[in-house]
């Protein structure tokens, strides 16, 4: 028990660590850790989990309280929380009091230029890694496609087309 | 730099927290801390966005950390966060608990499943419309195009991916000699 909090603890944390670009950058080596190597749950709920964690309040990647509380209860929820959360909130602390004087570096600014485009290739295969357990037949492919051309060219809540898509899934009985 | 009392950044942090969903959530600190109220400047806010993105771990939990350092120094970075963190995460965990004991009635799972194809749209239409912005040039589209084929269809750790591919970012980016 005490073994298996540790290795949940211990993969929350990798994955904070590695989670550059924001939280969808890290969206495909959760599924894979959580589903396929640790089998916390099934990738039907992986996905169910990370729908709830877009529509409730907060930040997107409190989709690990999700994951952890699906792997082992209330102690695998509070300890997925504070490994993605404690150590890289520390070490934006201590960065955000320092960056000032260092971002007009040369090597600083290099860094800031070559993250970018690592951060949205990351978010690209996040959604790539989505559709292929979101998009299952015409219906699903035809609603993620007409959500996904609304928000791009509207100014649409996004909650707003969410909620719409729920009713027409909810309509067609997808 | 201004100081606001502690209690009034964990209620405007929680605030915020509580009403923001989807994706592009810093938006909703945007309007909190600098049209509404004035606390920062908006290349402030512009410029602990970028290293909040740069940072490992979720971009809108860093930039409450990075604003409340700001507002109300290291116990403001602390309790900022945390008022923006909870609430969700409590509500999430009652949501993740009914889910999980008794499932959800066949008709909500139908809606699910059609909120999660509608959630693939949204987070390719929040890729699309970074991408403008961090995609300029050949080797900023090579750079995240390998990305993409290696973590994506490929299925490479992400971890090793990165290892791979910053140090060639790196060396593309690398900072030029000023001409002689």
């Amino acid at each position: 028990m005490i073994a298996d909090l540790a290795r949940l603890t211990w993969t929350f944390l990798w994955l904070s660590l590695i989670c550059v670009g924001g939280g969808l950058a890290v969206v495909p080596e959760m599924q894979r850790q959580a589903v396929e190597r640790f089998h916390w749950m099934t990738a039907r709920e992986f996905l169910d989990g990370y729908t709830l964690s877009q529509l409730t309040p907060g930040p997107g990647m409190l989709v690990v309280v999700f994951v952890g509380y699906r792997a082992h209860g209330l102690a695998g929820a509070l300890l997925a929380g504070t490994a993605m959360f404690l150590p890289t909130s520390a070490l934006t602390a201590l960065i955000a009091r320092h960056w000032a004087t260092l971002r007009h570096r040369p090597w600083a600014m290099a860094i800031e230029q070559a993250l970018q485009p690592i951060g949205l290739g990351l978010m690209a295969a996040g959604v790539y890694t989505l559709a292929r357990a979101g998009i299952h037949d015409a219906p699903s492919a035809g609603i993620a496609t007409l959500a996904g051309l609304v928000l791009w060219t509207q100014r649409v809540p996004a909650m707003v087309v969410v909620l719409a898509a729920g009713a027409i899934g909810w309509l067609m009985a997808l | 730099m201004p100081h606001v009392r502690l209690s009034r950044i964990v209620r405007v942090f929680a605030w915020t927290g509580l009403t923001s969903v989807g994706g592009g959530r810093y938006a909703f600190l945007y309007d909190a801390v600098v049209v509404r109220r004035r606390w920062v400047r908006t290349e402030e806010f512009v410029q602990d966005l970028t290293i909040c993105q740069l940072l490992p771990g979720s971009t809108f939990g860093n930039l409450a950390v990075a604003l409340g350092t700001r507002l109300g120094g290291g116990r403001g970075a602390f309790w900022g966060a945390v008022a923006l963190i909870l609430p969700g995460a409590l509500i999430l965990l009652g949501l993740a608990a009914l889910y999980l004991r008794r499932g959800f009635a066949p008709t909500v799972v139908h809606a699910m499943h059609g909120m999660a194809a509608a959630v693939v749209g949204l987070v390719f239409a929040t890729t699309m419309t970074i991408a403008p912005a961090s995609l300029r040039g050949g080797r900023a589209l090579l750079i995240a195009a390998a990305m993409f084929v290696l973590v994506g269809p490929l299925r490479v750790h992400t971890a090793l991916a990165i290892l791979l591919v910053a140090p060639v970012s790196l060396w593309l980016y690398r900072p030029q000699p000023p001409a002689p």
